[in-house]
């Protein structure tokens, strides 16, 4: 175990395993990772805590999200200009939700902020239309389109206004035992 | 509390950190074929922990010392090294520190070395690995219960697979492509699925009762009559010294594992004519069927270990350990032939022959249940001979890239997103209660009420092998400063009492907290009627402050 690395401070490798899912050795391999996305925009020092982002555009062609019909979506949620430039604190963080250990609420919050494409806090028709054409690659109808999403929102819809709020969505999940390990992406 | 957590996420983070054995591997598998499967690697991993925790304990604590004691086996002349030894475990292994026979029993301390007491040693470090194991298999399975396992069945609907059916992990692109296109087929399905009739006519219902009375009593009887021709076959069998007979005694492992292979095929033949409503209930049909007829052979072996071997032969916990020795190395060599025609020749068949098969999947029920067995045997074994856990580390080590080969070369992923972690939830609750308890009991049985035999191993002379315990006790009954030990062992251990108070306030703490969880059903269907009252109230009409007040 290094005591060798230059890349951070004890202080900041410290604060990045307590804040996240991942081990020192973890974090040094993620920097690692973020630096070859684009090795003359990230330094290889961090210990004076540089204002560094890689634009969407490298991010998603990382072989992990390259092939994710939700990839942009992913990355903008976690960047903090919602424009998909994530800083290395966003980048850690991102993986640090979809690891294995992040425990179930967190991962619902983000999975809810990833399908919901206008940004509203609800899921409504045209979400979940979006959502469908990703996952199906625009092969249905449009009158399947519309006859699922339909379907889905009656099925999950508690409180009666048409659209799932985040109570709706969280109470979805709690019965599907299988989100934890589906929502999980291997760095 | 915080300390305890704290404690936790340490132990999580320092396991974390060494475990990192096979991650490039199983980030490629997962990649590929999604969650379910590598379900199945991350349950082959986990029981490799298993034994390699299980070897460190046994080769430092027991084979250790005798190495250092006596550090030349006793062989006796005219038995030497044939290469038949590593199949049939007999012979030259016979007198060495693989099996049970070969440790002494004496209070080692000659040439300068400290007293080293090989009979509490090999006592307490089977019991203690024992005790671990339980502990470990118990934890393991209440948090994957409370995690994962939901007793409300909301079935596979619309919104469920929208939104929570994508596996992210699937990176690879071919992949991908084709769970879209699943997912697409399966939506399209539902859709056009049309409303079946609730409730079919009374007998239509009695003609399916009939066919699952049969098909069930069909397949316990073959598992019982398995059982027994096991049984006889064995009574038949007795090793002794020319090389023909020696082979001979691999008759008996070749026809479990044979059974063991075949009969499961004989069972998934009885989908054709079942009716099940829920397809998950004929997964669990399955399983249970392949449980029982894994397990009634086993308990026939074990009856027939505890009852005649241990009475005719005449250091026969070495015989028990040989014959298990056997069974691990046969069942080794049948899962790399299942592997061969099962996925092997699907393939070719599917792709070559019978072009509408397709390609196979990988079946990871039938998979998970051999591993289950495997290390049944395994865990049977540890106290007939200590070192079969290395057989155990060689076996698993080489099956899983066997099955890494296999997958990647024959197998499709699976075409439905199905309930992966409900099942592994079930298998780890397989792998606990007939396995592991099973195991824990024979072994058990044997160190409480039979007698070792009389000149070999670390326990000859003794009445039972509890009794080198009573001999101890009695020994620091006359030294001073231990008197509390001696206490402890006669009022706590040996009373009935304590074990059925444990027993009772067991019972009760179980009673209590089901009505704790029957009233937070309760409470959950009444919360939900409340949401729903709430939004539709103040979308219309006065408020309904019956409703309201009721549920606080």
């Amino acid at each position: 175990m290094g005591n060798k690395q230059t890349i951070f401070t004890d202080e900041q490798l410290d604060a990045y395993q307590d804040c996240t899912f991942f081990t020192r050795k973890e974090i040094l391999r993620l920097h690692g990772r973020y630096h070859e996305l684009a090795p003359h925009l990230v330094p290889m020092d961090y210990t004076n805590e540089p204002d560094v982002t890689i634009p969407l555009a490298l991010i998603v062609s990382m072989p992990e999200l390259n092939e994710n019909p939700f990839r942009n979506r992913i990355v903008e949620s976690f960047s903090e200009d919602g424009a998909g430039n994530l800083s290395f604190n966003d980048f850690v963080d991102m993986f640090s939700v979809l690891s294995e250990t992040a425990p179930r609420e967190l991962k619902a919050i983000y999975a809810f902020k990833i399908y919901d494409f206008n940004v509203d806090n609800f899921l409504c028709k045209e979400d979940l239309e979006k959502t469908l054409n990703k996952l199906t690659r625009e092969e249905l109808s449009p009158e399947e389109v519309t006859l699922v999403c339909e379907k889905a929102i009656e099925e999950a819809d508690l409180d009666g206004d048409s659209k799932l709020s985040f109570a709706d969505f969280e109470n979805m999940i709690t019965r599907a035992p299988d989100f934890l390990s589906t929502f999980h992406i291997r760095i | 509390m915080n300390c305890f957590s704290d404690c936790s996420t340490t132990v999580s983070l320092v396991t974390r950190q060494t475990l990192e054995l096979w991650r490039g591997t199983m980030k490629e598998v997962g990649g590929k074929f999604g969650t379910g499967v590598l379900s199945y690697f991350k349950f082959l991993k986990w029981l490799l922990m298993f034994n390699i925790f299980s070897f460190l304990v046994n080769f430092g604590f027991i084979t250790i010392p005798q190495l250092i004691y006596h550090p030349t086996p006793d062989i006796p002349t005219g038995v030497s090294f044939k290469g038949l030894e590593i199949l049939t475990g007999a012979g030259y292994f016979s007198h060495t520190v693989m099996y049970y026979g070969g440790y002494s029993n004496k209070t080692q301390g000659t040439g300068g070395w400290p007293e080293y007491n090989m009979q509490l040693a090999y006592f307490f470090t089977i019991t203690a690995y024992m005790v671990l194991c339980g502990a470990a298999l118990i934890y393991s399975m209440a948090s994957s219960f409370r995690k994962k396992y939901v007793l409300a069945d909301s079935g596979l609907g619309g919104a469920w697979q929208l939104l929570c059916s994508w596996d992210f992990s699937v990176t690879n692109e071919r992949a991908v492509r084709q769970r879209k296109n699943n997912l697409r087929i399966q939506l399209k399905e539902s859709l056009s699925e049309k409303v079946q009739v609730a409730l079919l006519p009374l007998t239509e219902r009695l003609k399916h009762y009939g066919v699952f009375l049969g098909t069930w009593l069909l397949s316990t009887g073959m598992a019982l009559g398995c059982g027994a021709s096991v049984y006889f076959l064995q009574s038949a069998d007795k090793a002794s010294g020319s090389l023909l007979e020696e082979a001979a005694t691999l008759l008996l492992p070749f026809v479990v594992s044979l059974i063991n292979l075949v009969v499961p095929l004989f069972y998934s033949l009885f989908k054709k004519i079942e009716h099940y409503s829920n397809p998950r209930m004929q997964v669990y049909a399955i399983i249970v069927r392949n449980v029982i007829l894994k397990m009634s052979i086993l308990g026939i072996l074990c009856y027939y270990w505890m009852k005649d071997v241990a009475n005719t032969f005449s250091c026969w916990e070495s015989i028990v350990g040989q014959a298990l020795y056997r069974l691990v190395i046969v069942d080794f060599l049948f899962i790399m032939l299942g592997s061969f025609f099962g996925e092997f020749l699907s393939n070719v068949i599917g792709t070559k022959c019978i072009q509408s098969l397709g390609v196979p999947e990988f079946d990871v029920a039938r998979n998970v249940l051999d591993l289950i067995y495997a290390q049944t045997l395994a865990w049977i074994g540890i106290y007939f001979s200590p070192l079969l856990p290395v057989i155990q580390i060689i076996k698993f080590f080489i099956l899983f890239y066997l099955k890494k080969v296999s997958l990647t070369q024959n197998c499709q992923p699976p075409r439905r997103a199905g309930r992966a972690a409900q099942m592994q939830t079930i298998f780890i609750a397989i792998l606990f209660f007939p396995s592991f308890v099973g195991a824990l009991s024979m072994v058990a049985y044997t160190m409480w009420t039979l007698p070792p035999s009389d000149n070999c191993g670390p326990f000859r002379g003794l009445n039972t092998t509890f009794s080198a315990i009573q001999i101890w006790m009695d020994d620091l009954n006359g030294v001073d400063g231990f008197q509390w030990i001696v206490w402890i062992y006669q009022h706590v251990i040996r009373s009935e009492i304590f074990y059925f108070l444990v027993s009772l306030i067991i019972l009760v703490f179980i009673y209590i907290f089901r009505q704790i969880t029957q009233g937070r059903k309760l409470l959950i269907i009444l919360l939900r009627q409340q949401i729903v009252n709430v939004s539709s109230s103040e979308l219309s009409g006065p408020k309904c402050l019956v409703h309201q007040c009721c549920c606080v």
